[in-house]
């Protein structure tokens, strides 16, 4: 019996937070219906409204918000190919084959990761400049990937790891070269890795604001850098930018519902197991 | 799975039969990350050390350290790392706790315990910069949250982002709202992993429930709490997207962390050669944790 009341008890407290906790982003949903009137006039944010889309037709219509969200997504997928390709190879390198100073050099490309972004944006730019490509989605997706690649290495070394070595040493016995063998046995057995290193590298790209700030301007800018457009010097467009903002986190929760098993993995890089 | 990041060779073949191997797989990485990173780098230590503008006629000028002297003079660089560090040292400790003491509740398996995890996740994949612009709106006075909570309060709302105490405040608050979750999901998977008989058995020794959690959770937990606290650091080194979307490093210089002055030398002042000094600091700041913390963390796995 006092079990049953704990544990109702915890149910309540657990409610409460979540609930708190869910505050912004009831705003963000309920303001991104809202018509701008509504918006401005009542005085609480929880107040009962009739809901309307005009927001949203407001962003497709008015504003470059596909053309933004397709330049985002083009981006966010070049540079996870990328990184996926160049950093699995160089993972398994790294993993499994005799490289000399191997543990060095994978300790300097994961270091690389924690130099903050803004100490490279600014060289990033100035080497952009003098090649003439701001502004374009090379310069972008090749900024991301600084990102991108050491993630993905990280990531992936203790997948290729787990691998038994007898796999290996029968395929190379059997007459495999190494690049069949990484394609054919490698690459599927570490499959899950690979998917949440992809996803979390997508992810970065998508939600990058300092790179697409310094890098790009009208031709290649981003939607979430289009949201922040949104609050302007006079009249802040807040149904738009909540909007706009809704339709970009979408797609971020479609993925953390579907990986949950994983997100600790690729969260953490193997710090902490899930 | 194994989860270690192990260097010894498996390979058993000669160095000299694998090198053409090891160039196909590791060379193209490590000529673009070369070229993408480590080029911009060096670039970036040449222009610090030049009076170097943006935008001008003038070419740039040799001045050795001049620019690191400058910024060691200049209180508003110490105006910055003094903000960085007092919101890294109010903010995660916050994270934390709140984090560990929700990933405690969640070990109870109440209804709803599942969807509930899984719903807390969210506000950590909502876009820093959205979450920025969120805080902004909720926090205007008239017709924000805020403003509801004094209205409800019978007071005249304040407005917070014009009070540079607040608008510090607010910018911790905004962080810890969107961290704590990913503080709160580590541990409880680092929790879920402790054998339940560790805890039943302490139980029958008469231990109570502080003592359970001092003597033998708390010391279990203490890796993933450090590497949980690590990759925040890290992150809270490189705050930037919220803040300056929230705050534009205002009012005055209440909120103009690192990260924002140093954008604001380089493409407001156009001073681009203080700027890379700056940014040069920086990362070395932030490289010395991490090389501290890396060879620490995963010192089993990288000996």
């Amino acid at each position: 019996m006092k079990r049953k009341i704990i544990k109702k008890f915890f149910f309540f407290l657990a409610l409460i937070i979540l609930m708190i906790e869910f505050i912004p982003i009831y705003i963000l949903l309920s303001t991104s219906f809202k018509d701008n009137m509504t918006i401005w006039t009542s005085t609480s944010p929880f107040q009962p409204f009739k809901p309307t889309l005009e927001q949203y037709l407001g962003v497709f219509k008015e504003t470059p918000f596909t053309k933004n969200i397709l330049n985002s997504f083009y981006i966010a997928s070049m540079t996870t190919v990328i990184s996926i390709v160049g950093g699995s190879m160089a993972s398994y390198a790294l993993a499994c084959l005799p490289i000399k100073r191997k543990k060095e050099i994978a300790t300097g490309i994961i270091l690389t990761r924690m130099i903050p972004q803004i100490s490279l944006a600014i060289p990033i730019y100035l080497v952009m400049r003098s090649l003439k490509i701001l502004d374009t989605y090379t310069s972008l997706i090749l900024a991301h990937s600084t990102f991108g690649l050491p993630y993905v290495v990280w990531v992936l070394i203790p997948f290729f790891r787990s691998i038994p070595k007898e796999l290996e040493e029968a395929a190379l016995i059997d007459g495999c070269s190494r690049i069949q063998l990484f394609q054919k046995v490698f690459v599927p057995l570490a499959s899950p890795g690979i998917l949440v290193a992809a996803t979390f590298t997508f992810l970065g790209s998508w939600n990058d604001f300092i790179y697409t700030l310094v890098l790009s301007n009208v031709k290649t800018t981003t939607a979430p850098m289009l949201v922040t457009t949104f609050w302007g010097m006079y009249a802040p467009e807040v149904g738009k930018m909540c909007a706009a903002g809704l339709l970009i986190i979408i797609p971020i929760f479609l993925v953390t519902f579907v990986l949950q098993k994983y997100i600790i993995m690729g969260l953490t890089a193997g710090g902490i197991k899930g | 799975m194994q989860n270690k990041l192990d260097f010894t060779d498996r390979s058993g073949g000669g160095i000299s039969r694998h090198l053409f191997d090891n160039v196909i797989f590791l060379g193209p990485t490590l000529i673009f990350l070369f070229a993408i990173l480590i080029y911009p780098l060096i670039y970036s230590l040449y222009v610090s050390f030049h009076d170097w503008k943006l935008v001008s006629t003038v070419p740039p000028k040799l001045i050795g350290f001049t620019n690191y002297i400058n910024a060691l003079k200049d209180p508003l660089f110490w105006n910055a790392l003094r903000i960085q560090v007092t919101f890294i040292l109010i903010a995660i400790p916050l994270e934390l706790i709140i984090g560990l003491l929700v990933a405690l509740l969640f070990q109870v398996e109440f209804f709803g315990n599942r969807i509930m995890r899984t719903l807390l996740l969210i506000p950590f994949f909502v876009l820093p910069s959205l979450s920025g612009l969120m805080w902004r709106f909720m926090l205007q006075p008239r017709y924000g949250l805020i403003g509801n909570i004094y209205y409800l309060l019978n007071m005249e709302p304040v407005d917070w982002l014009s009070n540079p105490r607040l608008t510090f405040l607010a910018v911790i608050l905004q962080d810890i709202w969107r961290t704590w979750p990913f503080m709160f999901i580590t541990l409880y998977a680092a929790l879920s992993n402790f054998p339940k008989e560790l805890k039943e058995s302490a139980e029958i020794d008469g231990a109570n429930k502080i003592q359970v959690f001092l003597k033998i959770i708390l010391p279990l937990l203490t890796p993933a709490i450090v590497v949980a606290c690590f990759l925040r650091l890290i992150d809270a080194l490189r705050i930037f997207s919220e803040v300056y979307v929230m705050t534009e490093g205002g009012p005055g210089h209440a909120t103009t962390f690192l990260s924002i002055y140093i954008y604001k030398n380089a493409f407001r002042f156009f001073n681009i050669g203080y700027a890379n000094s700056m940014g040069y600091m920086l990362t070395i700041i932030a490289l010395l944790i991490s090389f501290y913390a890396l060879s620490k963390i995963y010192k089993e796995e990288l000996s």
